[in-house]
C-alpha cells in the first residue's frame, strides 16, 4: 500500500498547474499500519530529500500528529523513529489525493495510486 | 518460431502505443512476470553502487523486478516502480517477497511521459526496457527528459536500457535488417510476436520457466506441451522501436541540450550538465548511464 514517502514525491501534472501543484491533499483515506524495519541510516540520509512541511500535514491527515512541524535541527534516535513511523509503516489503502492548486483529484485504490489522466489534462 | 516483423506507425503514436504496447501488458501481465525474473548485471551494480538512504525511480518497472535490490542491503535505498499496467503493477507490489512474508513496495499507476513529481525530489531514475515502447522520436525524448526531471541536477543518476537491433548469438529473435541500410541511425519499428496459449490464461501461470539464460528472454516461445493447437493461441504483437548503434546517446544528449544541459564534464562557467559515465550494448541491450552535476 502507498506510503507517505511516496506522497512526498507526487505532484499534479494537469496541464497547466505548474504552481502550488505539490503537496497533494488526502481526503477520506483509509490506513492500515504496517511495521517495517528500522534503519538509522536510511531514514537520516533521506531526511534531505523530503519536504518536512508536507510530510507533517500529509502525517496530519492520516491521524498522526508525532512529528514537531518545523524540521528539527538535530535528530535524535526518537525522532528517526517517529519519521521512520511516518514515512513507512503507514499504509494508504483508499482514497484520494486533490491538487490544490487545480483540484485535480487523483484516485488511490487497493493501495495504488492513480497518476494518469485524460487526453485533454495532459500538459 | 514466429519472427520479427517490421512495422511502420499509422496512428497517432498514442494510439499506435494504446494498441501495440498496454492493452498486450494487460493480458499478458501474468505470464510475462514469469519470464521476467533475472537482473541484468550492469543494473545491479548501479543498484548495489548507490548510498544509503537514497530514494529512486524505476520509470516502466513492469513487474518490479528491480524493486528489492540491492539484496545485499535490502532497505538500503528506496526504490519507487512506475508503469503504465495494473496487472503488473498488482505482482509488482509485493515484488521480492518470500513465501509467507509478503514485502510491500512502492508502485504507482502511471505514464513515463508525466511530469507527476516533485522536480529533481528523486537520487536516481532506471528506464530499463521501456522507452523503447515508445512509438515517436519525440516521446523518446521527452520520456528522457522526465528521466533528468525528476532526479537532482546536483547529483542524480539515471540508467537506461532500450533493446538493440545488434542482437546477441544467445538471443532466439532475429531483427529484419534491409540489406541497403549499412548504418541505420534511425533504429528500426517491429513488432515482436508474444504467443499466450490457452493454457496459460486459463491457469493463469505457465507450466514451466525459461531457461536461465534468458537475458533477453525471447517472448515467441512458450513453455507449454505442444499439445496447445495454433487455432487456439492468441498471438500478441508487441511494438518496440529497436536502437541503432549509437542512437541511444544521441536521443540523450539531444534530449539533456533540449533542456538547456551540457553533455559532458562541469568546466568553465557552465552551471548545469551531464555526464555519461558509460554507454554499452550488453546481452542484445543498448544502455547509458548519467549523473547529473551542478556549478
Amino acid at each position: 500500500m502507498v506510503r507517505l514517502i511516496t506522497h512526498n514525491l507526487l505532484a499534479c501534472h494537469v496541464k497547466g498547474c505548474t504552481s502550488n501543484n505539490f503537496p497533494l491533499k488526502f481526503q477520506d483515506v483509509q490506513i492500515e499500519l504496517q511495521e517495517a524495519d528500522f534503519n538509522p541510516d536510511m531514514i537520516t540520509n533521506l531526511l534531505p530529500r523530503l519536504e518536512w512541511g508536507a510530510l507533517v500535514d500529509a502525517a496530519r491527515l492520516v491521524g498522526d500528529t508525532s512529528l514537531p512541524p518545523e524540521q528539527p535541527e538535530m535528530m535524535d534516535d526518537d525522532l528517526l523513529r517517529k519519521l521512520h513511523h511516518v514515512l513507512l509503516e503507514i499504509h494508504v489503502v483508499e482514497g484520494v489525493m486533490i491538487c490544490p492548486n487545480c483540484s485535480h483529484s487523483y484516485p488511490i485504490s487497493n493501495g495504488i495510486p492513480n497518476m494518469l489522466l485524460a487526453e485533454h489534462e495532459i500538459g | 518460431m514466429k519472427s520479427v516483423t517490421t512495422t511502420v506507425i499509422a496512428d497517432n503514436p498514442q494510439a499506435y502505443e494504446d494498441q501495440h504496447v498496454h492493452a498486450v501488458y494487460e493480458e499478458i501481465a501474468e505470464h510475462f512476470s514469469s519470464t521476467r525474473y533475472k537482473p541484468w548485471p550492469v543494473i545491479v551494480k548501479f543498484l548495489s553502487n548507490l548510498p544509503v538512504g537514497w530514494i529512486g525511480l524505476d520509470s516502466g518497472t513492469g513487474n518490479g523486478k528491480y524493486l528489492p535490490l540491492p539484496v545485499e542491503r535490502p532497505g538500503s535505498v528506496l526504490t519507487v516502480g512506475l508503469d503504465r499496467s495494473r496487472n503488473l503493477l498488482q505482482i509488482a507490489k509485493h515484488a521480492g517477497s518470500e513465501l509467507g512474508t509478503p514485502v510491500i513496495r512502492e508502485v504507482v499507476w502511471g505514464d513515463v511521459m508525466d511530469n507527476g513529481w516533485r522536480a529533481g525530489a528523486f537520487d536516481y531514475a532506471i528506464s530499463i526496457a521501456t522507452i523503447h515502447h515508445l512509438a515517436s522520436y519525440e516521446r523518446r525524448r521527452l520520456a528522457i527528459q522526465r528521466l533528468l526531471q525528476c532526479v537532482s541536477p546536483a547529483h542524480g543518476r539515471v540508467l537506461i536500457y532500450v533493446w538493440a537491433i545488434e542482437q546477441d548469438e544467445l538471443s532466439k529473435r532475429s531483427i529484419p535488417v534491409d540489406e541497403k541500410d549499412g548504418a541505420v541511425p534511425f533504429g528500426k519499428d517491429v513488432f515482436v510476436p508474444w504467443t499466450l496459449s490457452q493454457q496459460n490464461a486459463s491457469q493463469g501461470k505457465p507450466r514451466r520457466r525459461q531457461p536461465t539464460s534468458d537475458q533477453q528472454s525471447d517472448p515467441s516461445e512458450v513453455g507449454v506441451s505442444q499439445t496447445t493447437t495454433e487455432a487456439s493461441t492468441p498471438v500478441y504483437n508487441r511494438y518496440y522501436h529497436m536502437f541503432a548503434k549509437g542512437e541511444l546517446t544521441k536521443l540523450t544528449c539531444e534530449a539533456a541540450e533540449g533542456m538547456g544541459l551540457v553533455v559532458g564534464s562541469p568546466e568553465g562557467t557552465e552551471r548545469r550538465g551531464v555526464e555519461i559515465v558509460q554507454d554499452s550494448w550488453e546481452r542484445s541491450n543498448y544502455y547509458i548511464e548519467l549523473r547529473c552535476w551542478k556549478t
